[in-house]
């Protein structure tokens, strides 16, 4: 007796949930909202005059606790302003291995590598979730949304002067 | 009683042939179904790709089936291991031959219908026996144990209570004690009290016949990985599955012939009332499954010998009793 | 060789002897049962893991079973061993924190918070109240998510993946997921945070974060009490109540610690007892219960998620305004040396006392050794001793309840 009102009562409560609305959604052609600080890709960015913001000082490459950023250093003039300064030849961040801790993004002096909140694409291959320079000058021009999070901003959270209203 | 066929042979033949059709296709969207309506329960979607709202689920599920590739473990025994699936379907769907769908049209009349079903049902704890028997897997060994214990257990139960409506109408022909039922009363409210209770019990083991929650303990996935049918692979285990979705309907059909009256309804055609009362069975059958946690294997027995059959015991004296003073 | 073996034997008598005495603290023989075993010969061995649906992970026991009695349990640990904290000798002190998040990954944000306090307590760095606050506040927070999942997990234990147990875990999971996407709106992550740092935290508190905080512990409140009525089941409780029962004493000696630990009646936890972040500023009820069974450590943790609810709402209306880093950001690898100094300090993470144990050396740059305590691993402990006499099905009741994180048991 006692297991039939219970379950007389576990049915109830199925039946209850069951008449809400669904939570999950049908992803690729739903996209729940996501958070604007939201992290998952990364972009290489460029000031107002399209200059590359990457001056080559292999901070975050050194940082990146799984080792998964490697770049080369060239020193070159500026195509924009003509001066000589130093700059990336090549930029790879290996997505496959990356763990997302936004540690090559905090360390930056330039604000060139910013995280975005776009995913990238899955692939076929590895080396489609290698994101090399091209691809991550391509995800800054592309007008993906770009992260709240470069290191300006990171570095003003973590001010010790910081005050509050 | 005039039959649609004259012939005997081919009136089985072709109902028969029906009914399988029937059975097999219905066990197909009862599996869309079922996902379709553990996603509403646990907040879900579920398939909504194939088809429109996932309807064509089943075909593509059935095409995977026979797909992949079949393995027969190495030491299993080769035989046995195949002969276990197909037969397992086969005792499943040769229950449905007595079932009386709408009168005159059942694939054999028997005379003992009701014996005849429940012995068939009682068989099926045998090839999945032989399934767990045969795997050479540990896992599928303890579950075909449980299910023969299981099985062996709860068959007593569901055969004192089905004999409830066998002595309320004197016959063991199924379409008999529906055309008492359409005659008189509905054997769930007749005799008044006991008839009830002799349904719920009714139903309740032949949830455990039928392997589901809260009784699937032969195949409990969080323990025996899958139970007998672990080392099954592609179409032999599409068979198992089938059979035990085929299994759950015939035993709702069952239920509510003997209970609920088969046919027996006002303004609709007789066969759409028991498909009616088959699937509300069913949708009851499926929603419990989504909603309780499985027993334990001792409990499970304790439940059936200390509780099931001395009161569907006491059920059948009182049953008797009732036609002895009433009539 | 015939004296040495009687020697051995009568010490083996007599250290017998001296476990059956009362007056020594209680050390069960945990194969036992085996040895005195009549029909030792005829039973079945069964190797339930590594790969088995019901052990959270990578987790094995070879189990001896009469029938479906358990008589003997050995578990087998190490299946997801990956060298973390060897793997920690060698990052620098603040790329440990983003390793150290996989580690336990039910509960990341206690690990993060464990290896910082560590960092922070050998460097004499002091951490801002505000970030303090928000320590807290996660740990909270993750504490309620982990248990949720637990109960989740518990419930398709005991329920069955194709069965009422998954409606639980789903519904587990969809309020799980309200946390995470709290996680998400603070860090922009749903798992592997790296929001500490060292001396407080690398994110602050968003605009309009207190509401979206009270929402969402409110709807869990809400939707808990909706299902709870599923699992207070006369079958749920038949198949935890009496089930895998640890005693005060055997607790203590194995090392059980946290909502384990509460419900077999041993009143400790390190939020009052050892008080961290600002847990001395707020009354942390401790929950506990006599049972020590199954049923016990579920009611321990349902009472501790409604206690940690409580604790979040207060924490977030009393956020403290202010700094919430007292180091400067980080600008290179090697912003931090620890030269020497070694420091143990243990937190309360969802499973119980998670401990980190520093021993800084050489040039300063990695830490010479980092030793973490996992709780998950001493609850595993109490596996040999807790399966015999049960069935197979309780086995998978027990090791559920345990919540064990391979993860972190293996590390």
């Amino acid at each position: 007796m006692l297991y039939l009102t219970a379950t007389l009562q576990s049915l109830f409560s199925t039946l209850r949930q069951s008449l809400k609305k669904p939570t999950t959604v049908e992803y690729p052609k739903v996209v729940r909202p996501r958070a604007p600080r939201l992290r998952a890709s990364f972009a290489l960015t460029k000031d107002a005059a399209g200059d590359e913001n990457c001056i080559g000082c292999k901070k975050c490459e050194k940082v990146c606790p799984s080792e998964v950023i490697a770049l080369t250093t060239v020193k070159k003039p500026s195509p924009i302003t003509g001066k000589s300064r130093g700059y990336a030849s090549d930029f790879t961040l290996n997505l496959q291995g990356c763990i997302i801790c936004e540690l090559c993004v905090q360390v930056c002096p330039t604000d060139a590598i910013v995280m975005v909140q776009d995913q990238e694409k899955p692939g076929f291959s590895r080396e489609d979730l290698v994101l090399t320079m091209d691809k991550l000058y391509d995800n800054g021009e592309k007008k993906l949304r770009l992260s709240w999070a470069n290191a300006s901003v990171l570095a003003e959270h973590q001010n010790p002067e910081r005050k509050h209203a | 009683m005039g039959h649609l066929i004259a012939n005997a042979w081919l009136r089985g033949l072709v109902h028969g042939a029906l009914l399988i059709t029937v059975l097999m296709t219905a066990v197909a969207w009862i599996s869309w179904f079922e996902r379709k309506f553990a996603a509403r329960v646990q907040s879900r979607l579920g398939p909504t790709m194939v088809g429109p709202a996932g309807l064509l689920q089943p075909i593509a599920d059935a095409f995977k089936m026979f797909q992949k590739e079949d393995i027969i473990p190495r030491g299993a025994d080769s035989l046995l291991f195949r002969l276990a699936p197909p037969l397992t379907l086969f005792l499943s769907l040769a229950t449905a031959a007595v079932l009386p769908i709408m009168p005159g049209m059942l694939a054999s009349d028997l005379d003992i219908g009701v014996l005849y079903a429940l012995a068939f049902s009682g068989l099926l704890a045998f090839p999945i026996w032989v399934a767990g028997w045969s795997s050479a897997n540990k896992y599928a060994l303890l579950g075909g144990m449980r299910m023969v214990a299981q099985g062996i257990s709860y068959e007593i139960p569901m055969v004192l209570c089905a004999l409830v409506p066998v002595v309320v109408t004197g016959s063991l022909s199924l379409s008999e004690i529906v055309k008492y039922q359409a005659a008189h009363h509905w054997l769930v409210f007749w005799p008044p009290g006991i008839g009830v209770i002799a349904f719920v019990l009714f139903f309740t083991t032949a949830l455990a016949e039928s392997n589901r929650i809260p009784f699937d303990i032969p195949e409990a996935e969080s323990e025996l990985v899958a139970g007998p049918t672990t080392e099954y692979t592609a179409i032999r285990f599409g068979l198992f599955a089938s059979a035990e979705y085929a299994h759950s309907v015939v035993s709702c059909a069952l239920a509510s012939a003997l209970f609920l009256g088969g046919w027996d309804g006002p303004v609709l055609p007789p066969s759409v009332w028991m498909l009616l009362k088959t699937a509300a069975l069913f949708v009851i059958v499926t929603w419990v499954r989504w909603s309780l946690l499985r027993l334990r294997s001792d409990q499970l027995m304790a439940l059936c010998w200390k509780y099931l059959v001395p009161v569907s015991l006491a059920l059948v004296l009182g049953a008797g009793a009732w036609v002895y003073v009433v009539g | 060789m015939a004296s040495t073996a009687a020697v051995s034997s009568k010490a083996r008598a007599s250290s017998t002897e001296a476990s059956l005495t009362p007056t020594r603290a209680f050390v069960p023989d945990p194969y036992l049962d085996l040895a005195t075993y009549a029909a030792a010969a005829d039973l079945l061995t069964l190797s339930l893991g590594p790969q088995h649906p019901s052990t959270h992970g990578v987790f094995r026991v070879v189990l001896y079973l009469d029938g479906e009695l358990i008589v003997k349990a050995v578990p087998h640990v190490g299946y997801l061993h990956r060298g973390v904290e060897k793997l920690c000798e060698k990052l620098s002190y603040s790329n440990v924190t983003p390793i150290l998040d996989k580690n336990d990954y039910v509960a990341p944000m206690c690990n993060e918070q464990a290896a910082n306090m560590v960092f922070e307590q050998l460097l004499g760095v002091e951490v801002p109240l505000r970030a303090k606050f928000v320590r807290t506040l996660l740990a909270e927070l993750q504490r309620i998510a982990s248990h949720l999942l637990w109960l989740g997990t518990f419930a398709m234990d005991l329920g069955g993946a194709l069965g009422g147990g998954t409606s639980v875990f789903m519904y587990c999971f969809r309020e799980r997921e309200l946390i995470l996407d709290l996680f998400e709106e603070l860090t922009g992550c749903r798992f592997h945070y790296n929001t500490h740092c060292i001396g407080g935290n690398r994110h602050d508190i968003p605009a309009g974060y207190p509401a979206l905080v009270h929402q969402s512990l409110d709807l869990i409140e809400a939707r808990l009490l909706e299902y709870l009525g599923m699992l207070e089941h006369p079958i749920f409780r038949d198949r935890t109540r009496g089930v895998g029962t640890v005693d005060a004493e055997l607790a203590l000696e194995l090392g059980l610690t946290g909502p384990l630990l509460r419900a077999s009646g041993i009143d400790h936890d390190l939020r009052r007892d050892a008080p961290y972040h600002v847990y001395d500023l707020l009354d942390v009820n401790v929950i506990c219960d006599d049972g020590g069974d199954c049923y016990a450590r579920y009611k321990v943790r349902l009472q501790e998620i409604a206690e940690s609810i409580r604790l979040s709402r207060l924490l977030i209306d009393n956020l403290p305004a202010g700094p919430i880093c007292s180091t400067k950001p980080l600008s290179g690898v090697t912003q931090f040396k620890i030269t020497s100094g070694q420091a143990y300090v243990a937190i309360e993470s969802p499973r119980g006392e998670l401990g980190t144990w520093l021993i800084a050396g050489g040039k300063g740059m990695n830490p010479y050794r980092m030793k973490l305590r996992p709780p998950s691993l001493h609850a595993l402990a109490a596996v040999p001793y807790l399966f015999p006499r049960h069935t197979l099905s309780d086995a998978v009741a027990i090791l559920g309840s345990l919540d064990p994180i391979m993860g972190e048991a293996d590390r």
